[in-house]
């Protein structure tokens, strides 16, 4: 940092307000696709863990070894294969968000009362039936908090996807750090932390909205 | 809107886990008939099979052998996604969905069945009604009901679609004493109405006793007895369906008899008016209409009727007359009509003479 210059410097950001939205815009991108397919994935894991319960163990053994590679070695490992992309970026991102988005969606499920499940079959809801109408509603809460942790965690992680030239709020950064220039700096990590505070509370806000009946106790 | 009961007939049903035939749950060779609209209890101790044989006539549990009938159509036949549909189902930790309200936990089947909404939201204005609910609980969630009252949630949404059958599993099992004589006596009521055939299954002798039509008795697995509930107290087929109703069980019986069934004594009457015979012992003074006044002390007329005596009707439960009779310290109680007019008596010996004959 130069002696003398101010920790922020406001006129900067002003003059690349366009940057600072197409970052936000990238990094919400990159979350986002994380997240989804990440979701997806569990989901199909979680379905596979239920219709055949031996397939837990593995799965969680899988995503839990994903979850514990550092995630610049990762992307390290992945760069030979899949280079600079966005599919390396996203590989790495989903694969952090399966451990935590898996076990939640399986611990949501099996948390269920037996009594409301076993209420949907004797009164003739179809396996099917029972999991989306019964047991996926009520799973809910524990679901959108598995949700939450594995958002606020990918937007924290795509931070580091700026090193392999993926743009996102990491770029400024990146940015602040190669240049000694604190205003870049300052702006992406606060840009980061503010979008994890937002997303997660708009997840409690839906969370809120689609479980009416968690409000209402006697 | 009466729905009418089914024929249920278990044929020679038996389940097996594993090789072993007895183990609890098991059911070895249960065959029986419960006539349409009539409430079958299986009572017996906890891993008689009885929750196993109720499980197996809506198929959450598959038989290993044997045959159930509905009307004469065997379950085993009929896929059990429609068959379910077809049979109300109560648990007894009611099951009710936490994350639907009222209304759309009791409009569970017919959503199923789907019945045009219309025709749903007026069903469930009438259920509530029926089970006694307020009905602004149609919006409210489990959660913020009682046990008992989502207990009678558990029995409507099991009504709903009107199903010829009905399998309560410990119905009642989870409230308290007062609140489950209350839901009793409901179900009792409703049943009256509505006429379905249902299998109800307890471990409680005396719920059996007080909700069967019929009393099926299991013990590992097999039908001990299989009768009504007043022939259980007075034949109970062996030793251990005799310890299972209890020793009280002379008791008991007094609860399924009517004061009707007593033999009638003729009391010394004598109308308000008349002159009365100097003599001992009490005579009943009746009014006009042949309505009891009270008992005059035939050496003491000057000290006017003494009211102080049980009134019973020939519906009144034997054990309620006894009762009455214990409570008042008096040896006669007045059997009237439904117009209150004097029919005759009965005695506290008429009552000791049935105990020691059943005896």
């Amino acid at each position: 940092m130069t002696p003398g210059e101010p920790l922020i410097r406001w006129d900067w950001i002003v003059s690349h307000l366009d940057e600072v939205v197409l970052r936000l815009g990238e990094h919400l991108l990159l979350t986002g696709i994380a997240v989804s397919v990440g979701f997806v994935i569990a989901f199909a894991l979680a379905l596979l863990s239920l219709r055949w319960p031996w397939t837990y163990g593995p799965a969680t053994w899988t995503t839990g070894v994903l979850y514990t590679i550092p995630s610049l070695a990762l992307f390290a490992l992945l760069i030979p294969f899949t280079g600079l992309t966005l599919l390396t970026a996203e590989i790495g991102l989903v694969g952090y968000t399966l451990l935590i988005l898996l076990r939640n969606i399986v611990g949501g499920i099996r948390s269920v009362p037996a009594d409301a499940t076993e209420a949907a079959t004797g009164m003739g809801y179809t396996a099917w039936q029972t999991l989306w109408r019964v047991q996926l509603p009520l799973a809910l809460p524990v679901i959108i908090a598995g949700l939450r942790v594995a958002t606020i965690t990918t937007i924290g992680l795509v931070t580091v996807t700026a090193l392999i030239g993926q743009g996102g709020l990491g770029y400024f950064i990146l940015l602040g750090i190669q240049r000694f220039f604190s205003t870049p700096l300052l702006l992406g990590a606060f840009l980061s932390v503010a979008l994890a505070v937002a997303a997660d509370a708009l997840l409690v806000l839906a969370q809120r909205a689609l479980t009416p009946w968690t409000r209402s106790r006697a | 809107m009466s729905s009418r009961g089914a024929v249920v007939e278990f044929r020679d049903v038996t389940k097996r886990y594993g090789q072993v035939t007895a183990g609890p749950g098991a059911v070895d060779g249960l065959s029986f008939t419960v006539p349409a609209g009539e409430i079958c209890v299986l009572v017996g101790p906890s891993g008689c099979g009885k929750t196993t044989s109720l499980k197996m006539t809506n198929r959450l549990i598959e038989p290993t052998s044997g045959e159930i009938l509905i009307d004469g159509r065997d379950v085993l036949r009929e896929d059990p996604v429609t068959l379910r549909r077809g049979i109300g189902y109560v648990i007894q930790q009611v099951g009710l969905f936490p994350h639907q309200t009222i209304a759309d936990n009791i409009a569970t089947v017919p959503r199923l069945l789907r019945w045009p909404e219309a025709r749903i939201r007026a069903r469930v204005g009438e259920l509530i009604d029926l089970v006694g609910l307020d009905p602004a609980y149609a919006a409210r969630y489990p959660a913020q009901l009682s046990g008992g009252e989502r207990q009678r949630v558990g029995v409507a949404r099991a009504l709903a679609a009107e199903p010829p059958v009905m399998l309560m599993d410990e119905p009642f099992g989870a409230v308290d004493p007062i609140v489950r004589e209350r839901l009793q006596d409901e179900f009792l009521r409703l049943h009256r109405r509505l006429g379905m055939t249902v299998l109800f299954v307890t471990h409680d002798i005396d719920e059996a006793i007080k909700m069967g039509d019929r009393v099926a008795v299991m013990r590992a697995g097999r039908l001990v007895q299989y009768a009504t509930p007043a022939e259980l107290l007075a034949e109970p087929a062996d030793e251990f369906v005799a310890r299972f109703v209890g020793a009280d069980r002379g008791l008991k019986r007094l609860a399924l008899i009517g004061v009707g069934e007593l033999p009638l004594r003729d009391a010394a009457v004598v109308r308000e008016g008349e002159p009365i015979a100097p003599g001992g012992g009490y005579v009943l003074l009746l009014d006009a209409d042949r309505r009891p006044v009270g008992w005059v002390n035939r050496a003491r007329p000057d000290l006017g009727p003494d009211p102080s005596s049980p009134i019973v009707t020939r519906e009144t439960r034997v054990k309620d007359a006894l009762s009455a009779l214990l409570a008042y310290g008096v040896a006669l109680a007045v059997v009237v009509d439904a117009d209150g007019r004097c029919l005759g008596t009965i005695g506290l010996d008429d009552i000791t003479g049935l105990l020691a004959a059943q005896a």
